[in-house]
């Protein structure tokens, strides 16, 4: 990312926000830096569309604060903070053209015909739609649509630029080539731009940071690949996919629990859960070293890139690893299961996570 | 079904297509006939253009063209700005909105003779206005009260019309306001603009195919109405469909070609005023903007 | 805002008032603004055998309940073909079926009253059912075809997969769906049919004494508190229809429905 004057420092302090007896945003507190691209991620209906019409100001919130460069953007409604928002649905004028919509803001602020005429023909070459500028709304694909959706919201130089899960309509390949246009689009202009998304592997894909929402309550914020070595809560870790989630309890700095050997880590002392990912264990008829246990093999399934093999512990647990496929395991054996001590996270026991 | 596709739509269609073709075809056809000169009760008629000829000259049928374009195109221009305004208002209402709703739909179904007599007790020189206006000291007696009905201009017509169609105006545009447009009035907002920019450039605009399309049925319906200018007008003049019933009943049968040439014109009218509508519609939904 | 909407209702209200008024006084002489005493003469002689008031609200609803049963009837296949269908002439023959809303019924009644008295339909209660047939059955056609037009086929395909021919599919999946758009289309018919003036005068030949031609004659009549008791009756079996079916339509608003084809 660049940190141009384009894109602006955007902090949410305390923001809450209630719909009846729900609350859609709890406390939440973000900062991101100008020119950052961060995911807003979390599973469906978890208030981070409501977040983005906060910022947007399409809705107010019953509490906090939201600054843009230093300044608070509550007191302006809508149509005068400098932030773009691309919704999940393209919503283009269906009585306007493409070159209509797109030059849409800049002819409501006031400007000349044919400075609006040259800058929306710009922009829509940046999104690689020259030439279609006289379409109506209803001859465009969906992919074309929320391009145009996107121009529209680029071309008035936004400082912050918000993306509501844009790309959900589409199929997989153009997915990914949207993302990549938005990127790209996003670095040229410095914008700050927060993409949400439900998916974590398109999060991770697109964006250098994530934001990860959970319940309406920010649950973790920080560098992509963080969250999946070493994610911050357990809530946030069965998002990403961890499904093995060892209890125990933690003595001075050093977890045991269920067999697995002294793990070192600074949790405090009390209970506590250790979580590996699927694809660091290790399967092995002998146990290598760092913390082991032996298993008795379940099930054994294809999945194509790797192999599934599901393990019953002797204490009644149950843990998943992905082998590469050839590995010599075959149900009903005995094998010592093992990780690197680096795959392995001690969390605190989140009495909020849902068991 | 095994039946071919074509068979099957035009079996669909029969009956109200035969409906359409008996009760409304063959009436057209007749009334032309009719004015052209056919006349099955008389004895030694001919063909003729006598009542045309007779309209174009009667005094009494120019004064009703304008009295009918006046009232018509009037009413049919208040009632759409009011009934807009009305929906937009509506739409802002929060909690008093299914009240509002429902005054609505109540108002559509009072028929227009109840309505007219309604005009009749309110806006009559000795009516409910007038003695509120004697109340506050405007005026002395029921003559000093402007005539409001029975007058030549139609004003207690227009009164009617606009009251009975605003709503139905409003009910058409709440139907086109719906949850679409305030996704889209929520678009322009983040792009910049003010509440009368969002009003201009998009609220109106989606309003216009519904409105336009509820606009030319009362323009339609406001031309030719017979019982609304019967009691609050005049008899001269009169509206188009008034003087046709005038002439349809004169005991003496030469005026009927006149009455079906009138009949015939009006049915014209309204006919190209639908299809100037069509033109125009699927003109503008060309036009790049 | 407020301010704005009481005048809203204030200015739909206030024609209703001086009819109420008048309905229920004898003499309400200029210009006091309310009458000195009230009556139920006009109440009294709604229910008279002498006024026939009561056969007229009779024949009225049962003119009125003929016509919409009728012209849904004929309305729902030309619906299906025009909403369903995509064919040569259809633009044309959505023309032709509103025509006949766009033309008075006047115009075109002046013109068939020789088949009506050729045929012997002239001054009966099966003529003023056919002619009323005219404005409704083009309107029922325009919203049953917008109703069909927003109906996911689909629905049929699965019940047919199921082993439903195509009565039965008829009956018990596509009708249910169509029930708010059928609702709306009978409420029109029945409204249109009931506030029917001129094309039943001419038609019925002042024999079919419907309360529309009632109140016409007490209108022009001296009697102004039976005329507005008379007015008050027309306009109350509406007003009831539209509030039982105001639960059906589920605050949708009818009169939309199947106007977005024009």
């Amino acid at each position: 990312m660049s940190a141009t004057a384009a894109g602006g420092l955007l902090e949410l302090s305390g923001v809450s926000k209630r719909f009846g007896s729900t609350t859609a945003v709890d406390d939440v507190s973000l900062t991101l830096r100008p020119g950052s691209f961060t995911a807003l991620l979390g599973p469906s209906g978890c208030g981070k569309s409501t977040l983005l019409s906060l910022v947007a100001g399409l809705v107010h919130p019953d509490a906090g604060r939201i600054n843009l460069d230093g300044g608070s953007l509550l007191g302006a409604p809508a149509e005068r903070r400098p932030v773009g928002l691309v919704f999940q649905k393209p919503l283009l004028f269906p009585h306007l053209s493409v070159l209509a919509n797109v030059g849409f803001g800049l002819r409501v602020r006031g400007s000349s015909r044919r400075e609006t005429r040259r800058a929306a023909l710009e922009m829509l070459e940046r999104v690689q739609l020259a030439g279609l500028e006289q379409r109506r709304v209803g001859e465009l694909s969906g992919g074309q649509e929320q391009r145009v959706a996107l121009a529209r919201a680029l071309v008035l130089s936004p400082r912050v630029l918000l993306l509501d899960e844009p790309f959900s309509a589409l199929d997989s390949e153009l997915r990914a080539t949207m993302r990549r246009l938005v990127r790209t689009l996003a670095d040229e202009t410095g914008v700050t731009t927060v993409f949400v998304t439900h998916d974590q592997a398109e999060a991770v894909d697109v964006a250098d940071d994530v934001a990860l929402v959970l319940d309406g309550r920010l649950a973790g914020h920080g560098a992509a690949s963080g969250f999946w070595s070493a994610p911050s809560s357990l809530a946030a870790a069965r998002f990403f996919g961890v499904v093995n989630e060892i209890a125990g309890q933690v003595h001075g700095g050093v977890f045991s629990g269920q067999g697995w050997g002294a793990v070192p880590c600074d949790v405090e002392d009390g209970p506590a859960v250790l979580v590996v990912r699927p694809e660091r264990l290790v399967v092995d008829a002998v146990p290598g070293p760092g913390p082991a246990v032996t298993a008795t093999v379940h099930e054994v399934r294809f999945a194509g890139t790797h192999l599934v093999v599901r393990l019953a512990r002797p204490d009644g647990g149950a843990l998943v690893a992905h082998v590469p496929v050839g590995t010599d395991v075959t149900a009903g054996s005995t094998v010592g299961v093992s990780a690197p001590t680096d795959a392995c996270t001690v969390l605190l026991k989140d009495v909020t996570a849902r068991d | 079904m095994s039946l071919p596709r074509r068979l099957r739509i035009l079996l669909l269609l029969a009956p109200a297509l035969t409906v359409v073709a008996v009760f409304f075809g063959a009436g057209v056809v007749q009334a032309v006939a009719q004015s052209l000169g056919y006349q099955p009760y008389l004895e030694g008629w001919r063909w003729s253009t006598d009542g045309y000829v007779a309209l174009w000259d009667d005094p009494a049928v120019r004064a009703s063209f304008a009295l009918t374009a006046r009232v018509s195109l009037l009413s049919t221009v208040l009632a759409a700005v009011l009934g807009v305004a009305l929906a937009l208002l509506l739409r802002r209402l929060g909690r008093g909105r299914r009240w509002a709703a429902g005054l609505l739909q109540a108002d559509l179904a009072v028929p227009h003779l109840v309505g007219a007599l309604c005009m009749l007790l309110l806006l009559g020189q000795s009516g409910l206005l007038s003695r509120i206006a004697h109340g506050v000291g405007l005026t002395a007696t029921p003559a000093d009260f402007p005539g409001l009905t029975a007058d030549g201009f139609g004003v207690a017509v227009v009164a009617e019309y606009v009251w009975k169609e605003t709503p139905f105006i409003a009910v058409v545009a709440l139907g086109a306001l719906g949850r679409a447009t305030a996704e889209l009035e929520g678009a322009a907002a983040v792009l910049g603009a003010r509440p009368w920019q969002r009003m201009r450039h998009v609220t109106l605009p989606l309003l216009v195919p519904a409105v336009s399309a509820g606009s030319v049925l009362v323009l339609a319906f406001t031309a030719g109405s017979y019982e609304v200018p019967l009691l609050l007008g005049r008899p001269f003049p009169a509206t188009l469909p008034v003087v046709a019933y005038q002439l349809y009943r004169d005991t003496d049968l030469t005026a009927r070609p006149e009455a079906m040439a009138v009949a015939v014109v009006i049915s014209a009218l309204s006919l190209a005023v639908v299809a100037a509508y069509v033109a125009l519609v699927a003109r503008l939904a060309r036009r790049a903007v | 805002m407020r301010l704005l909407a009481a005048v809203a209702v204030v200015a739909a209200l206030l024609p209703l008032v001086p009819l109420a008024i008048w309905s229920v006084s004898d003499a309400w002489p200029y210009p006091s603004l309310l009458p000195p005493s009230t009556t139920t003469r006009g109440l009294s002689l709604l229910v008279a055998p002498r006024t026939g008031a009561v056969h007229a609200l009779a024949l009225s609803l049962g003119i009125g309940a003929a016509v919409s049963v009728l012209a849904v009837l004929i309305g729902l296949p030309a619906g299906r073909a025009v909403g369903l269908y995509r064919f040569r002439g259809r633009r044309l023959v959505q023309l032709a079926l509103l025509a006949p809303v766009i033309v008075p019924g006047l115009a075109v009644v002046l013109g068939l009253q020789v088949f009506f008295v050729r045929y012997g339909l002239s001054g009966t209660v099966p003529g003023v059912v056919l002619v009323q047939l005219v404005p409704t059955v083009p309107y029922a056609a325009t919203v049953l075809g917008a109703g069909f037009a927003n109906l996911d086929v689909d629905h049929e395909r699965v019940a047919r997969t199921l082993g439903a021919g195509p009565v039965r599919t008829t009956w018990s999946v596509t009708l249910p769906l169509l029930r708010p758009t059928i609702v709306a289309a009978a409420l029109f018919c029945f409204l249109i049919s009931w506030s029917e003036y001129v094309l039943t005068l001419l038609v019925g030949a002042g024999r079919v004494q419907t309360l529309p031609l009632q109140l016409f004659a007490a209108i022009g009549a001296t009697d102004t508190t039976l005329a507005a008791a008379l007015a008050l009756l027309v306009v109350v079996p509406p007003l009831l229809a539209v509030l039982a079916c105001s639960r059906v339509l589920s605050g949708r608003s009818a009169a939309g429905i199947g106007l977005g084809r024009l």
